[in-house]
């Protein structure tokens, strides 16, 4: 059934942005899943297991062929969380992509019931993942 | 843009994907979203009413479909189309975002 993400998602389709949300572990991606994927995306917290799950994204993503694979570090509070990412990603010459700050609206968004852009649309958090937008929006090296 | 965002659950996965998607398409970008989530939440943080993401239809299970090729190995060949697929199961959310819950498709059949 992973494999339909790849058929749903066309190469040629360059008129609509396609954001997938993948399951947390990837333990059911299988090599048709990314096909038509340009960009692989792997969230990163300042701590081990975060950082592991990463890898194993990278690495797994890699595998499936996907071209690119980009780290996003998220909640990031201070200089040594940043050095903590910063360091783990030149270790295992992942690219870093973004950087989001930790936000603590988006809790209050959550506990309004509303989307973090709807509720503080200029908070640091969006305002970080507009750049990421910008980003992404590149082309892939 | 085509990507796919995965990381440890708890790392802002969901909340990233959903804001990233409303971030383009206030840009002005046609969006499409994808859950691929088998504990699906994305509806949440793109702001699409748990009501409406609840009445989504489930994608159909025939979309793919086991073929026998000619040297007797089975392959899963996708068989609808894309288009139908998109404009007939997706929900639409705020900005003009349509949503695609993946974890709403029956897992009987290919894996």
């Amino acid at each position: 059934m992973r494999g339909l993400i790849g058929e749903l998602v066309r190469k040629d389709d360059d008129d609509r942005d396609i954001i997938v949300d993948m399951e947390a572990g990837l333990e059911h991606l299988s090599r048709g899943t990314g096909r038509n994927l340009s960009r692989f995306v792997a969230t990163i917290e300042p701590y081990y297991r975060s950082m592991e799950v990463a890898k194993r994204v990278a690495a797994l993503a890699a595998e499936l062929g996907i071209s690119e694979v980009l780290a996003v570090a998220n909640k990031v509070r201070d200089a040594g969380d940043r050095k903590a990412i910063t360091e783990f990603c030149a270790a295992h010459s992942l690219k870093l992509a973004g950087e989001i700050p930790y936000d603590p609206s988006l809790l209050e968004a959550e506990r309004a019931g509303k989307t973090p852009i709807d509720f503080n649309p200029n908070g640091p958090a969006v305002k970080a993942i507009e750049e990421l937008a910008a980003t992404l929006s590149g082309p892939v090296s | 843009m085509r990507v796919a965002i995965a990381g440890k659950g708890g790392t802002g996965k969901t909340t990233i994907s959903g804001t990233l998607a409303r971030v383009l398409a206030r840009q002005g970008r046609q969006v499409l979203a994808i859950d691929a989530d088998t504990t699906p939440n994305l509806a949440v943080t793109l702001g699409v009413p748990p009501e409406r993401a609840q009445s989504m239809m489930d994608l159909p299970r025939n979309m793919m479909e086991r073929q026998t090729q000619e040297d007797g190995t089975v392959k899963t060949v996708f068989t609808a189309n894309t288009d139908e697929i998109i404009s007939g199961y997706s929900a639409p959310g705020p900005d003009g975002i349509r949503l695609l819950v993946m974890g709403k498709v029956n897992h009987g059949g290919a894996g």
